[in-house]
């Protein structure tokens, strides 16, 4: 017990960022109720992250999961974003196993100018091939910034000074994104890399960093028996 | 634990509750995030040249010389530029106005730019403040703007009496993407890299929305004054609005066309006066030799203690106006 506490508290204070935990299915067992991941990549910027997932107790694989993720920089706590939801296996055919994933999401960005807060939600679905020891799957999802609120600073004050502060709807935007993501796995831990384009959601514009990457480790803890 | 749930979601419900009453503000609603443009605030002062309306003064008296101020970006606008205000007390008109799509002025749709369309106003601007033929014709450019006045020049050999050109990227499109790269050159792991990037989750907008897109523009300029950008600037200059689209569909022209300017510049043999900043890590004497070479005639001269946006800033400007100043009487 003390192991895992330590485990965990040492994930907690790396406190790493995340797109999504990427999980080998074929490997996952019943027992396997608490998912940990720790990742790094270009998730909008160079960002590290952690998640957390727990396995209910279902016939088809279900996993709550909690995920943090923030951006490297002088400043580590003006920009970060939460992730709450659960991702479930839906579908089956031999090794083709299909999944989806809803979370809420909670995200902060603040610079010299601003201080954005959002709620929004990801939606994503993904369809592989997976085997015991690595996996391959193609992966599509939507990200949506549904409510976001602007505090401006003295000096984008300065630049326009009847700027409106406070809630802005209905939705602020929302990006596409689309990739592979494939890993190996071992014992019980998987290595995993997620590559991938991202769009807006009016596909006549990019973000300024229209793909992600993002390198992954999964280790899955067995509940005693 | 039960009242302590009870009490959780009545704190929740209220929340949302005072939430839902606030104001819907839109994110493309031009006034909210960033300012009208002039064809939405008629109280702007503007004027209505080639199928446009630009954001434009003009200071000193209407027969004196013209000095036409050209501001950067492209999209940037003429407000970190308003120092050049002290030549109209020197004797000359000083005008100033927002390029097409930039600034405060009229935005277009994307497919509507071209550069000949950016020499056209720029003429429609000479044509209206002019008051007479033999009234003298100056130029001041700065980055972006120091290109287009040249490009100007290099279609219109004769029509321009002089020109201040402060660090323009190039006047070839490759000194142009090899300016840009060394200009932006960003850590990979610095909080700039965030402040620029990570905003794009918040939110987007397509090309038809202007509002949206100026104002993601506007937030880049954090990069401004910043420590880990390499162009030196000592704070941050004051814009308005930027226009994102007129930017991305130059440069979008620019990397297609790959123009050059320089073909006609050996038919102007006026004396230019050729400023570059010594902070600005990506441009320095190299670079200022290199892309002023393609005039026949050049006065070079380097900025002290200034960076590239060397016009706004006191330091820069105070080393910068006497001999822009000294120049420009030579030739008036």
């Amino acid at each position: 017990m003390m192991f895992k506490t330590i485990i965990l508290a040492v994930f907690v204070v790396i406190s790493v960022n995340s797109y999504s935990q990427t999980i080998n299915w074929a490997r996952l067992q019943k027992t396997d109720k608490h998912i940990l991941n720790l990742n790094a990549g270009l998730d909008y910027s160079l960002t590290a992250g952690l998640g957390y997932g727990y396995q209910l107790k279902t016939k088809i694989p279900i996993i709550i999961n909690v995920e943090y993720s923030m951006p490297f920089g002088e400043n580590l706590i003006d920009d970060n974003k939460t992730k709450l939801g659960i991702i479930l296996q839906f579908a089956k055919a031999g090794n083709f196993l299909f999944t989806g994933k809803v979370q809420g999401i909670f995200r902060r960005n603040e610079n010299d100018f601003v201080r954005m807060v959002n709620i929004g939600s990801d939606m994503s679905v993904t369809a592989g091939y997976y085997k015991k020891k690595w996996f391959v799957a193609g992966e599509a999802g939507f990200d949506k910034a549904i409510v976001t609120h602007f505090k401006h600073t003295k000096f984008y004050k300065e630049v326009f000074p009847n700027v409106q502060d406070g809630w802005y709807e209905p939705s602020t935007g929302g990006n596409f994104y689309y990739g592979l993501q494939s890993g190996i796995s071992f014992k019980r831990s998987d290595i995993s890399l997620r590559i991938g384009k991202v769009l807006t959601q009016d596909f006549t514009t990019t973000p300024g960093l229209p793909f992600y990457i993002q390198l992954g480790y999964t280790v899955k803890l067995r509940a005693k028996k | 634990m039960r009242i302590k749930l009870l009490n959780l979601s009545f704190i929740i419900t209220t929340i949302v509750m005072l939430t839902a009453c606030t104001k819907e503000r839109n994110i493309d609603e031009a006034g909210n995030l960033v300012p009208k443009t002039v064809e939405q605030d008629v109280s702007l002062p503007s004027i209505a040249v080639n199928g446009t309306q630009l954001h434009a003064e003009a200071f000193g008296h209407p027969d004196s010389a013209l000095l036409i101020i050209l501001h950067g970006g492209p999209g940037s606008d003429y407000r970190y530029l308003l120092n050049c205000k002290a030549f109209a007390s020197q004797g000359y008109r000083v005008v100033f106005y927002d390029q097409r799509g930039s600034g405060l002025s009229r935005r277009h749709p994307k497919d509507s730019y071209s550069l000949q369309l950016m020499y056209d106003d720029l003429s429609a601007v000479i044509t209206h403040y002019r008051t007479s033929p033999n009234q003298k014709v100056f130029l001041l450019g700065h980055s972006w703007g120091a290109m287009l006045a040249t490009a100007y020049i290099n279609q219109y050999p004769t029509r321009i009496n002089g020109v201040v050109l402060a660090e323009p990227g190039g006047f070839v499109w490759q000194d142009v993407l090899d300016y840009i790269k060394h200009s932006r050159s960003i850590k990979l792991t610095s909080e700039l890299l965030n402040d620029m990037l990570y905003m794009d989750q918040f939110f987007s907008g397509r090309v038809s929305e202007h509002a949206i897109l100026d104002y993601k523009y506007a937030l880049l300029g954090v990069a401004d004054g910043n420590k880990d950008n390499s162009t030196g600037d000592e704070g941050r200059s004051l814009g308005w609005r930027p226009g994102a689209i007129v930017n991305n569909a130059l440069f979008d022209i620019g990397d297609r066309d790959k123009p050059d300017w320089t073909k006609n510049l050996f038919q102007y043999t006026t004396k230019v006066l050729f400023v570059y900043s010594e902070k600005n890590k990506a441009y320095g004497l190299a670079h200022a030799k290199k892309v002023s070479a393609a005039y026949a005639n050049v006065q070079l001269l380097k900025i002290n203690g200034a960076g590239h946006n060397m016009i706004s800033f006191p330091t820069g400007w105070n080393n910068f106006y006497p001999t822009a100043l000294t120049y420009l009487n030579s030739l008036k």
